[in-house]
């Protein structure tokens, strides 16, 4: 390893290391972009009147952006988005600018959406907790005293709307229950999320995921065979005789009749045994194409 | 070469751009998709044998997808979490002070952050909500938002050589470059039939960007001529999660993918791959080239390591 690591000293907040390819020249010809502007960002943005503070993209809203889809074909729903309409979205999504609002009034302790706890100091594991999901099972319940366990686990329930409930929180009032029906949107918002996580992922794996299903499909199909291999020979074992395919009378060319005439005998052609009928196997199949 | 174990699944290194031995690591419970996070910051030890301590670690209430280091304080990193929101956290601080900012904007998991590396005063968030959000750190609320994409925003990444400009990568297929000062994006480029998850900008050429898709591939693009890619990469057999330019070697890219291993390539030769590492037993989702130490990688990953080596050793390597 060749870098050493004494930590440098301190560095002032304007004594970033060069980055390497500063000192290189850009070894392409002209770039198609306007020359930088000069002074932070804050201003450049706000002087080009491009600058639209705290916007929040809503759910609700998303589909009414302009220039959007410039793919020519169809965006696929997004997945959390599949069964619910948007009117019960609606009505989350003002909730949420309700907690932005506060959020932004306690600066930068924030407000979290759905009382995630953390944000106000140190009290990590306060009730909070189960805001987002609800359905943390796992972790909710006894073990951050989150309150209500279960499967479904402490929504809501330990922590108030603004998951307060610290003593030594500056800022909390008394803790407030949720509504039911504010309690039961925040259930639907987290298994809607775990969810959307999900089909992401599998959004993000299609070939993978496709894979895997083939697999798995093909697994089974083996496995029922496997199953009815097994069960003949342990039948047999007892000593029960399952039946043969038999074959028919003997058909014009002196071989077995093909088809329903078949059908007295065990219908599996596949798998079963088949008695090799006087020497070759060509003939199970039916006619002979050579013939 | 050092391992850390992190208790949760790994989704996000980056190295210090202050400190050659630092480095953040973002992770998430069960895979990301139900439970809380945790913000890493990790130090190498002088002797290479020696394993990494932990300087500093933060809780969240969820996952955390994406971290990035503040290019003008060296103790503030910007993590983006999957309840939406995203977290400064200043690692001069006592952890009961932080996170010293927290902003609720996004509607939707926060999947990457990129803080601007020429005027070093603002970084960008990308969302599932399909927006791209631009922060600086004198306002209490996001400066901008761009929304064009029709789909999650998985990755926007500034231009290295340009302050005002950068890159957006989408599920919707199209990787978009914008202006800051441009109402809308500046130039549309179709440059998958699948997702695309990760964008980066050549550090040397600013014309050159490259991105990593579901199709399996990489693909280097001029945005001057973009109607054919400069080069295909395969080699990767699944999804392209994340990717690098080098900011040492121009031709450089590491790239990390859903089939567990870390591949670096070298796009100007005809045989590319130069390298496959599989040191990873789940999948690889974060890697990092760092900025002080030429050749130096970090990658982490579902495994719930984070691996720091020399490009060309063995990661495993004790």
């Amino acid at each position: 390893m060749q870098f050493s690591m004494e930590p440098k000293t301190q560095t002032p907040a304007n004594g970033l290391p060069p980055k390497p390819w500063e000192q290189a020249g850009s070894s392409s010809g002209p770039a198609p972009f306007k020359p930088p502007s000069a002074g932070n960002t804050s201003d450049v943005v706000e002087a080009s009147g491009t600058a639209k503070p705290g916007e929040i993209v809503a759910t609700s809203d998303r589909s009414a952006a302009v220039n959007r889809n410039s793919l020519g074909r169809p965006v696929p729903a997004r997945p959390w988005e599949q069964n619910y309409g948007n009117s019960t979205y609606g009505g989350y999504g003002s909730a949420l600018n309700y907690n932005s609002g506060y959020g932004s009034t306690y600066g930068g302790l924030g407000g979290g959406i759905y009382g995630g706890g953390g944000l106000y100091g140190n009290s990590m594991y306060r009730g909070g907790y189960g805001g987002m999901y609800g359905s943390s099972g796992m972790y909710g319940g006894g073990m951050y005293n989150s309150g209500f366990g279960g499967p479904m686990g402490g929504y809501g329930m330990g922590a108030g709307p603004y998951g307060d409930q610290d003593p030594n929180n500056p800022y909390g009032g008394p803790p407030s229950h949720p509504g039911f029906w504010v309690s039961a949107l925040r259930v639907m918002q987290g298994v809607v999320n775990f969810f959307g996580r999900i089909a992401i992922l599998i959004d993000q794996n299609t070939q993978a995921f496709h894979m895997f299903m083939t697999a798995l499909l093909q697994l089974f199909d083996r496995s029922g065979l496997l199953y009815g291999e097994l069960a003949r020979f342990v039948l047999r074992l007892l000593g029960i005789k399952t039946k043969q395919r038999k074959f028919g009378p003997p058909g014009p060319n002196g071989q077995p009749l093909p088809g329903p005439h078949n059908s007295s005998g065990n219908v599996n052609y596949i798998e079963a045994p088949k008695a090799a009928p006087s020497g070759s196997w060509d003939n199970v199949w039916g006619n002979d194409p050579t013939q | 070469m050092p391992v850390f174990k992190t208790p949760f699944n790994g989704y996000s290194v980056k190295f210090s751009p202050f400190y050659e031995n630092r480095l953040a690591v973002g992770t998430a419970q069960n895979f990301g998709i139900l439970g809380n996070g945790r913000l890493h910051v990790l130090e190498l030890s002088p002797e290479p044998s020696l394993p990494i301590a932990e300087v500093a670690a933060f809780d969240t209430a969820d996952g955390v997808y994406d971290v990035a280091w503040s290019e003008s304080h060296e103790s503030i990193v910007v993590a983006a979490v999957a309840d939406g929101s995203v977290k400064l956290y200043d690692l001069a601080l006592p952890p009961s002070q932080n996170p010293i900012r927290s902003f609720h904007e996004h509607s939707r998991e926060v999947h990457s952050a990129d803080y601007n590396p020429v005027r070093r005063d603002s970084f960008l968030s990308s969302s599932w909500d399909d927006s791209v959000k631009l922060w600086t750190l004198d306002r209490p609320t996001s400066l901008r938002t761009f929304r064009e994409h029709a789909y999650c925003v998985y990755s926007a990444v500034w231009n290295p050589r340009h302050a005002d400009v950068f890159a957006s990568a989408s599920g919707d297929c199209t990787l978009r470059v914008w202006d800051v000062r441009e109402p809308s994006s500046t130039i549309i480029l179709p440059a998958h039939d699948f997702e695309i998850l990760a964008c980066d900008w050549n550090k040397y050429d600013d014309c050159l960007i490259s991105t990593a898709s579901v199709d399996k591939s990489v693909k280097v693009w001029d945005i001057r001529s973009f109607r054919v890619p400069l080069c295909v990469l395969n080699g990767h057999s699944y999804a392209v999660r994340k990717l690098k330019f080098s900011p040492h070697v121009r031709n450089l890219i590491v790239s990390c993918s859903y089939d567990m291993t870390v591949c670096v390539w070298d796009f100007m030769l005809e045989d590319a791959l130069l390298s496959r590492y599989d040191h990873h037993t789940e999948f690889a989702v974060g890697v990092d080239f760092s900025v002080l130490v030429e050749g130096l990688l970090a990658s982490t990953g579902w495994d719930e390591l984070v691996y720091v080596w020399q490009h060309g050793t063995d990661p495993r390597a004790p």
